[in-house]
């Protein structure tokens, strides 16, 4: 009987070894795809072969050759390049959007969880309305009206994910604060501000950081659906969602043109997703969130 | 105490509705003024600008009136679903939206269902196989599939099913109720993705929460058998929190809608909305949001009362 | 075992026998490798009678519950043997535990406020926990009144609660739920998990005498797990005692009390403070609880132990027979007998007076506070009408039971909350609304009042080291201060603490410590009052003494007051000259410590006094009176 229990003690062992060395090597993956996607917008101009924007209507679409890695698109133009270009359109808007939209959102968030009263009900009825629209319908319908474009929709999405941030890291701080750490740091003169940006804030840090994650993955995504509508770049502009857009008609001659950027908006995404829930393990598991 | 406590929380939360539509109505009103250009011009659209439609339109939308009287005449024509002609069509706005409503209910439903479903019988199933690589495999799927924005599932499955393996049709409507499910399968499936990921996610996460319950221990150490520790305790308290996403999974299946109907190019209020919004047909855009706007908004209504009916804590509570 | 209910208590009851569990071993597998939760503990259960499991937290008491009734949470694995009614429960399958859970052993949670499904009705509750042949017999009415029955059978006559949902109730209400509904399937044996660990001290006697009564009643064996010596010397048969997953000393329960036979089990009842006197000075065991594989090998409190030798951690000395029934696993027992009896006579035998609180000058003055709360849109009166007063350097009881509003009281003085009504000075400072006052004053109020915080955990910001907080704390308090590291280091020095400490964050220390730097942190602004919200509570008993010792150490050396807000009187009879006892937002009764708890004028003072647990089994009967 022991040695039953012996055993099935050893095989789960023996899958939680496994469990830990598979998401240890899920998470170098998923950081290294990130890492080139950071050189890739960094320096794509400098690593794609050809000019993503050079056109060549006498090749016009042809399948993946030695010549074209990824073929080309209707217009003759270098499939895999584009695809290193559209990295930099890809990245630039929703890591302006994380970082943006989580400032604003983690200024409002600890100072609404912190102090309280009408600032906090103003910021949190701010959100309720936001909460209950979704956010591509507002910007499908701004788009319409003030004719589109990738900075607008940037702003747009700031200005929509921001309430949401602030409620997050709200609900955060308001956890924190009646913890005696901070009503002792009160207790013994520290002012307010010092509170907030040395006490709370650290220990609300880990979600968010996470959550600047989730929140690049999720404009990532949203922008390339604009794009897709044809409310986001221009016209021709070398971006993943466009490629999507327009490479639809070649299905059947260039699949690869359409399957490229889909790729590269799924992996990106993923990836992000992955560290987002990565970091928030680590930060968390150094005792910040109980 | 319990009723008028109840009554007291819908009337109020009513009232929200009420106010924020009304928000909403001002705001969706004056784009026309906001937006770059005259209001004339607006509106006039390609048609040429003559002495004669520019008067036409003025006496139409009642543009020499104070812009309160104007939004006061736009809000009573709104409420009577009459919200001024399309301008590249020229045909009632209301008129084609009340064409394409019901296709894109019936996809949202479609959607809906199948979120719901499979994303429970998932999120359930990783709970319960905690650890083990059925639970990491769903996990790395709806990981995968959060990331895998509608458009990318469209166009993939259009080509994959439809296209290459023609299992589904990849174009048209459909006759009938039944061929008209058959060909909103795909769109359907390319919608709930995003939706059934998240909720594999949280239902887990949820789930997990449950199990590690003193309650779920304290049953279990009564002998209550594995079935009804599951419906009756695991089952329920989890819903509950699912139950609150429900504002997030309709937003993402509105946001999808958009996307969807026009990958797949369905004759839905999202295509309608996404060709107004590139061709600056401000009266449409105008009627399609206000539109989109209040069936979110009551929804999220009904998801809230719902929440009420099934959790007595919070019924109880708020009737203080 | 489909039999009714009426032929089934009595035949069947007096012939099987009762669980007998051999090397129970329990371990925590993880990524890093086993942990040892438990290791080779082994006892018995006959039918009607009580056996104690006693230890304190990380004793792995909780964890041998769980494992005997098949509960153990994933990751979790338990070896060894329990036998029942000839079966081995241990090698049990899920299917095969549902028809011995709660027929056979029933099991009672600790926290009544987490036990219960909060979405369903008490009523359905009950219901769901009857045998499925008993419940498929009855129809609607029946079962609802078989559960008003089982209910009336813990004491809730109320047929009303049938209908409520549990977070409807109080927490002394959940609990006997919670029993009944462990009852509902008849189990022969009931394993009680700290049942009154977190109710109020006046509850917790009532349902620890409902526990014992229903026992007797129905001729069960049951296993009573409580980190309180003095609960389980009133409850049961047996004691065992188990220290950092090992059993250390096991024996009849009235024989133990009279001379325990182990350095750990004479160290815990000393370091219990006594309710009835003043001891000069309590006996802390050193340290803390050590995890189980840190003293592997060894006798397991060898690290704490007064009287260890090279014999002692040699190897893992094993339990066995000293005397009539009496086991121990100390292999030194025999030789140090007497001078553990020496040392117990010593410690316990003398009571000392407490100080007479004699003229002193007035630091703090309470005048007619009031205090509302908002609550769903309900004023709730937290404080009605307060009166006290601390003075210069005097220990000051606020006694209390959750809900009297001690706290609150406390919190105010502290300047945590604002007062309704009534007024406040300190040290000559009208400290009624702070945020009028100019920052000098504000500063001398801070020097003046400082707080000690129940939860040690959450008291010590978990992303700062030790030294940054200190430094913080000091710096804010005189920003021109010199040589912080050196002032840090004293500070730690003068609670106990070693000034490496400084570099370490709160994750790495224990709840004693964490508390200890709590203090440090408090005396960085060189208060002349502590107010100590329950400082103790948290904290394991022979951890517990040795921060009362620090207070009254630093009570000598600085002369720091104490206003000390606590539900024990026990600790109240230790550390204060003069005592308010506070019921309801009033206090009920005020006075020298010892003429309030010697000679108490109000019910609720001697309900209170009544309440305190002590060993003699005449403490439960009382509760019917």
């Amino acid at each position: 009987m022991t040695d039953l229990v012996a055993t099935q003690g050893q095989a789960r062992r023996r899958r939680l070894g496994s469990k830990l060395d598979f998401s240890r090597w899920l998470s170098w993956a998923c950081f290294a795809f990130l890492g080139l996607v950071v050189v890739l917008a960094l320096f794509g101009p400098l690593i794609a072969p050809r000019d993503p924007y050079a056109q060549d209507l006498a090749l016009g679409l042809v399948k993946p050759s030695s010549e074209h890695w990824l073929g080309t698109d209707d217009l003759g133009r270098d499939v895999f390049s584009r695809v290193i270009a559209g990295t930099r359109t890809a990245v630039v808007g929703p890591v302006v959007i994380a970082l943006g939209s989580m400032a604003i959102g983690n200024v409002l968030g600890v100072l609404a969880g912190y102090r309280g009263g009408r600032l906090d009900s103003t910021i949190m009825r701010w959100a309720d309305l936001m909460f209950s629209l979704p956010s591509m319908l507002v910007i499908v319908v701004v788009a319409g009206t003030f004719g589109g474009g990738y900075w607008l929709s940037v702003g747009l999405l700031i200005a929509l994910t921001a309430p949401f941030d602030a409620r997050i890291i709200r609900g955060a701080t308001i956890e924190q604060a009646p913890r005696p750490y901070v009503e002792a740091a009160k207790s013994v003169g520290l002012s307010d501000t010092r509170i907030m940006a040395m006490h709370v804030w650290p220990n609300v840090s880990p979600i968010a950081v996470a959550n600047t994650c989730l929140v690049f993955a999720s404009s990532l995504v949203s922008l390339a659906g604009l794009s897709f509508l044809g409310l986001g770049v221009s016209a021709g502009t070398p971006d993943w969602g466009l490629m999507v857009s327009e490479g639809r008609s070649l299905l059947f001659t260039n699949p690869v043109a359409v399957l490229a950027p889909a790729t590269m908006i799924v992996l990106t995404a993923t990836a992000m997703n992955l560290a987002g829930d990565w970091v928030y393990d680590r930060l968390s598991a150094q005792g910040a969130i109980r | 105490m319990g009723l008028s406590g109840i009554a007291y929380f819908i009337a109020r939360r009513v009232l929200t509705l009420v106010v924020m539509l009304f928000v909403i109505s001002v705001l969706i009103f004056s784009l026309l003024y906001l937006a770059p250009g005259n209001a004339v011009d607006i509106l006039l659209g390609a048609r040429p600008r003559t002495p004669e439609t520019v008067k036409l339109l003025t006496e139409q939308y009642h543009l020499d009136e104070p812009f309160l009287a104007q939004y006061w005449i736009w809000l009573k024509g709104a409420l009577h679903f009459d919200f001024g002609e399309s301008i590249q069509t020229t045909l009632p706005v209301a008129h084609q939206i009340k064409e394409r409503l019901p296709t894109s209910l019936l996809l949202a439903a479609y959607a809906f269902v199948l979120e719901m479903s499979f994303g429970l019988l998932f999120g359930i199933l990783a709970a319960r196989k905690r650890r083990t690589g059925v639970d990491r495999g769903i996990v790395a799927i709806s990981v995968v599939g959060v990331s895998t924005p509608a458009f990318v599932s469209g166009v993939l499955m259009l080509f994959a099913f439809a296209v290459q393996l023609r299992w589904f049709p990849a174009f048209g409507a459909g006759e009938g109720f039944m061929d008209e499910v058959w060909h909103l399968t795909l769109p359907a499936i390319s919608l709930a993705i995003v939706g059934t990921a998240y909720i594999v996610k949280h239902t887990r996460a949820a789930v997990i929460s449950v199990l590690d319950q003193d309650y779920v221990t304290f049953a279990r150490a009564r002998g209550l058998s594995s079935v009804s520790v599951m419906l009756g305790y695991i089952l329920r308290n989890s819903l509950i929190s699912v139950l609150g996403l429900s504002a997030m999974i309709l937003s993402f299946l509105v946001v999808g809608a958009v996307i969807v109907e026009t990958t797949f190019s369905i004759s839905g209020i999202g295509q309608l909305l996404v060709q107004a919004a590139t061709s600056q047909d401000l009266p449409m855009i105008q009627g399609v949001g206000i539109l989109v706007a209040a069936i979110v908004m009551i929804a999220n209504l009904a998801a809230d009362l719902a929440y009420l009916a099934f959790d007595p804590r919070i019924r109880l509570r708020s009737a203080k | 075992m489909s039999q009714p209910l009426s032929t089934q208590s009595g035949a069947i009851r007096g012939t099987s026998g009762g669980l007998n569990v051999q090397k129970l071993r329990i371990e925590r597998v993880g990524p890093h490798g086993a942990h040892t939760i438990v290791s080779e503990i082994s006892l018995k259960v006959e039918p009607g009678e009580t056996v104690g499991i006693v230890g304190e937290s990380g004793s792995g008491k909780s964890m041998t519950a769980k494992a005997i009734t098949g509960l153990l949470p994933p990751a979790f694995v338990a070896s060894g043997q329990a036998i029942y009614n000839g079966r081995d429960l241990l090698a049990l399958r899920e299917r095969e535990w549902q028809s011995v859970r709660g027929r056979e052993i029933g099991l009672v949670m600790q926290n009544p406020f987490t036990m219960l499904n909060p979405v369903v009705r008490c009523g359905k509750i009950i219901e769901q926990s009857l045998r499925r042949d008993v419940r498929k017999r009855m129809n609607r009415r029946e079962r609802r009144s078989e559960a008003i029955r089982r209910l009336a059978e813990v004491g809730i006559d109320d047929e009303s609660v049938v209908d409520r949902y549990p977070f409807q109730l109080s927490g002394g209400m959940r609990q006997r739920v919670g029993i009944a509904a462990a009852l509902a399937r008849e189990p022969q044996i009931l394993i009680a998990d700290e049942p009154s660990t977190a109710l109020d001290v006046t509850t917790q006697r009532e349902i620890l005498a409902l526990i014992k009564s229903l026992q007797v009643a129905r001729g069960m064996g049951l296993i009573l797990i409580t980190h309180d010596l003095r609960i389980a010397f009133s409850m049961c048969d047996q004691v065992n005692v188990l220290y950092a997953g090992s059993l250390v000393e096991a024996g009849p329960a009235a024989d133990l009390e009279a001379e325990p036979l182990h350095p750990y089990t004479h160290g815990l009842l000393l370091s219990e403070p006594p309710a009835d006197r003043r001891v000069a000075e309590l006996v802390a065991i050193p340290g803390s609880v050590p995890t189980p594989d840190s003293v592997a090998g060894s006798c397991t409190f060898a690290p704490r132990c007064g009287w260890v030798r090279p014999e002692c951690t040699s190897g893992t000395p094993p339990l066995r027979i000293v005397g009539d029934g009496r086991m121990s696993g100390c292999v030194r027992i025999e030789e140090i007998r007497p001078e553990l009896a020496a040392h117990r006579a010593r410690a316990g035998g003398t009571a000392v007076p407490t100080g007479s609180p004699g003229r002193v000058n007035t630091l703090i003055t309470v005048n007619d506070v009031r205090k509302i709360f908002q609550s769903g849109g309900r004023d709730v009166a937290a404080l009605r009408s307060v009166s006290i007063h601390v003075g210069e350097g005097e220990g000051v009881g606020l006694v209390g039971e959750s809900g009297s509003g001690k706290s609150t009281l406390g919190r105010i003085i502290a300047g945590l909350e604002r007062l309704s009504s009534g007024s406040i000075e300190i040290a000559g400072i009208d400290a009624s609304d702070r945020s009028k006052l100019s920052r000098k004053d504000q500063r001398s109020l801070r020097s003046s009042v400082q707080m000690i915080f129940q939860d040690p955990y959450s008291s010590l910001n978990p992303m700062r080291t030790i030294g940054s907080t200190l430094q913080e704390t000091i710096s804010a308090h005189d920003p021109s201060a010199k040589n912080v590291e050196r002032l840090v280091a004293e500070l730690l020095l003068s609670v106990g603490l070693d000034p490496e400490h400084a570099q370490r964050k709160p994750a790495a220390l224990s709840g004693g410590q964490h508390q200890r730097v709590a203090i440090a942190r408090a005396l960085a602004v060189k208060p002349r009052v502590l107010i100590c919200d329950e400082p103790v509570a948290a904290l394991d008993v022979s951890v517990q003494a040795q921060i009362l010792n620090l207070f009254s150490s630093l009570r000598d050396e600085r002369g720091i007051g104490y206003l000390f807000i606590t539900h024990d009187l026990s600790i109240v009879r230790q550390v204060v000259e003069r005592a308010y006892v506070m019921c309801r937002g009033s206090i009920v009764e005020s006075g020298p410590v010892d003429d309030v708890l010697g000679s108490p004028k109000d019910p609720y003072t001697v309900r209170l006094l009544e309440s305190v647990p002590r060993s003699s089994d005449d403490w439960l009967n009382l509760g019917r009176s």
